[in-house]
């Protein structure tokens, strides 16, 4: 128990002494990390020892905060830390005489102890809670770089994005706890009829805001304005990956209507953003658009009905991304852009580091023997297996294909261009992070079967889909690296870099409603509320104006007023007095 | 009763002598004067009424008094007015003070 604890109390104490001594943070950041999978990796050998243990904290009345140490969560568990304590080896090289470094390691620690919470959350009140805070972290270090121009408007983008969605998620706590009794997670799976139906609708809307799932994608290639081990970090393990993480924890509540809503928009998503990903310009935005494309594949194996399949693809996509992205940013330092046309020739001039991001999205594209070819086939082989696979099968097909195109676009814009080697700060620690992000991206892959064995459940494997995978990914990569986007998706080009906006996308669709009606509030308020109260305000001035300009100001004048007021005034006594008499 | 009306009479012609001062007048001094004239008048008239109709009453008497008091808190005012006017613009003449309108 308090090794699991540990887990999550390891970045917070790193947090805390950040913050509160102000000097050496990556030291502390990096001795928090360690703390983090050290106690994690312990935790996995106890559960597989078959030590299953969950806890009740104080919390609210009645809704104690539980966590939960399960083989699902404890996997979860090994995988955010391994990845946190690597992106943050990576970072300390990235960050290497770059100012705020204080705040941003202080902000990657909650991160990661955020993520270790949600991970480990045992009830719907501390998942909820945990969630949140991922959005607020992510929040922060999306803005991090708040000098320059759009990280401002691209953090609210994200914050406003993944925080609409999560009102689905406030709904399906409310029916699932008002329904059920109790906020334990594993307590609600009893929950059946309409109420599941609505509540795992409103999961898949609360997961698809934070995995990026179309239509809701968009905010995720803003949010590369982040620096790049945040990217890596909140691609891999973090808020990206929590809104998978979610919907493979719900799994038992998930009925199989809504699964196959949540295969159709993993596999609309793995195909749409995987166009949009061949057709991006700029490194950091392609790869992005690839996370959403392979949360899609996760979300396609859960619609599927093999969750663990989806657990898989997600261990391998936190290595293969992660590693990417640190390839990535080391290209971003030596050129001071992430644009292709500012890349060209980056990756002849650093052979190493262009192996290590090669081997990394071959690793995506699903060449065997690599980790990306194990989860792919699963999931493709899933697709194959499940009631619906005359629909998903295609979309995973595409998907892969697709995945191998932009893998082959990336690599060939990156090798050709002039060499113009120059040095980058920082580079032992970044090539550290890189090349062990790189060799597990490599071998995650062998843990298939142990995986799948620790937590229960089938990963699906067919020799069909195999076949059939394994050429889509090849035709995949020959395409992207023979032909340019513009050969390759023709007039769909200029769609998929707007993000296909049908009628106009979320813009037209939300932000010009929502502005045209603030718009006429505002006018309502200018110039109904306001204008009534403007209005008596300019009465009782004029009246007032009027009323002085009765006074003189002579005293006599006045004197002989009321002279005449008190005359009028006798004159009436008197004659009153007169008719009494 | 005749020396009601005598009271009385006498009150009514200070009335109007008062009020023919502080109409005439320009000065603030003289003004001033008019108005403690009509005072006086009406307790004249107060204290005869108090003295022939309702000898046993005391409120006649406490109203003069309230007058008297008036009387004093106007002059105080009056000529805190006047000196203050006197210093600023080295006259009390109300023809001339239509600046203080606000």
């Amino acid at each position: 128990m308090t090794v699991a604890a540990l887990t999550i109390l390891g970045p917070l104490a790193a947090l805390v002494a950040i913050l509160l001594f102000r000097r050496a943070p990556a030291a502390l950041a990096l001795l928090g990390a360690g703390v983090e999978v050290v106690s994690a990796a312990v935790t996995l050998v106890r559960v597989a020892g078959g030590a299953n243990f969950s806890a009740a904290l104080p919390g609210l009345p009645g809704f104690p905060l539980r966590i939960v140490v399960e083989p699902l969560t404890a996997v979860l568990a090994v995988l955010v830390a391994v990845v946190s304590v690597l992106v943050m080896v990576y970072a300390v090289g990235y960050m290497e005489g770059a100012r705020g470094r204080v705040r941003f390691f202080a902000k990657m620690s909650f991160f990661a102890a955020m993520m270790q919470t949600l991970v480990v959350a045992g009830d719907w009140v501390l998942l909820l809670a945990a969630w949140e805070l991922i959005g607020l972290a992510s929040y922060l270090l999306i803005g991090f770089s708040h000098e320059k121009g759009r990280t401002g408007s691209a953090a609210t983008r994200a914050f406003l994005y993944t925080r609409t969605a999560d009102l689905g998620l406030y709904v399906a706590v409310f029916v699932l706890i008002s329904r059920s009794g109790t906020s334990e997670i594993s307590g609600t799976f009893g929950v059946g009829g309409p109420a599941a139906f609505a509540a795992g609708i409103l999961l898949l809307l609360a997961a698809a805001g934070k995995s990026a799932q179309v239509p809701l994608q968009g905010w995720l290639q803003d949010a590369m304005v982040a620096p790049t081990p945040v990217t890596a970090f909140l691609h891999s393990a973090t808020l990206v990956a929590a809104g998978a993480i979610l919907l493979i924890r719900t799994f038992p509540l998930l009925s199989p209507g809504v699964l196959l809503v949540v295969g159709l928009l993993g596999g609309v998503t793995a195909v749409a953003t995987g166009v949009t990903a061949v057709a991006e310009r700029d490194l950091k935005r392609l790869l992005a658009a690839s996370t959403s494309s392979q949360y899609g594949f996760m979300l396609l194996a859960l619609g599927a009905g093999f969750p663990a399949a989806a657990l898989f693809h997600l261990a391998a996509h936190a290595a293969m991304k992660s590693a990417l992205f640190a390839g990535s940013g080391i290209f971003q330092r030596a050129r001071g852009s992430t644009s292709f046309s500012d890349l060209g020739g980056s990756g002849r001039e650093r052979p190493l580091v262009f192996t290590a991001f090669t081997v990394a999205g071959l690793a995506l594209a699903a060449v065997p023997p690599l980790a990306g070819y194990f989860s792919k086939d699963a999931i493709v082989a899933a697709a194959y297996e499940s009631g619906y696979g005359f629909v998903l099968l295609p979309l995973a097909l595409a998907g892969a294909l697709l995945t191998g195109a932009y893998v082959a676009r990336a690599l060939r814009l990156l090798w050709r261009g002039e060499k113009r080697a120059e040095p980058v700060a920082g580079m032992r620690w970044m090539w550290a992070g890189l090349a062990s992000l790189t060799v597990l991206a490599v071998f995650v892959g062998f843990l298939k079967g142990a995986l799948s064995g620790l937590i229960g459940e089938e990963i699906p494997d067919e020799l069909v889909t195999t076949v059939v995978g394994t050429a889509a990914a090849f035709l995949g990569l020959f395409l992207g690296w023979t032909f340019t986007a513009d050969r390759l998706l023709g007039p769909l080009r200029a769609a998929a870099e707007n993000g296909f906006r049908l009628a106009g996308g979320v813009d037209a669709l939300v932000a010009k409603p929502a502005l045209a009606l603030a718009e006429a509030v505002r006018v309502a308020d200018e110039r109904g509320i306001d204008g009534v109260i403007f209005a008596l305000v300019r009465g009782a001035r004029d009246l007032g104006e009027r009323v002085r300009a009765l006074q003189s100001g002579l005293v006599h004048r006045e004197l002989a007023l009321a002279a005449g007021g008190m005359a009028l005034l006798l004159v009436f006594l008197a004659v009153e007095a007169m008719r009494g008499l | 009763m005749a020396t009601l009306l005598v009271a009385l009479v006498a009150g009514a012609v200070l009335f109007g002598i008062g009020l023919y001062g502080a109409l005439s007048q320009t000065n603030l001094v003289m003004i001033m004067m008019g108005v403690e004239l009509m005072l006086g008048a009406a307790m004249v008239n107060l204290v005869a009424f108090w003295r022939f109709l309702h000898p046993a009453a005391y409120s006649g008497q406490m109203f003069v008094l309230i007058v008297m008091t008036v009387m004093a808190l106007e002059m105080a005012v009056g000529f805190g007015v006047g000196t203050a006017r006197f210093r600023s613009r080295g006259s009390v003449e109300m023809e001339e003070a239509e600046d203080l309108k606000g």
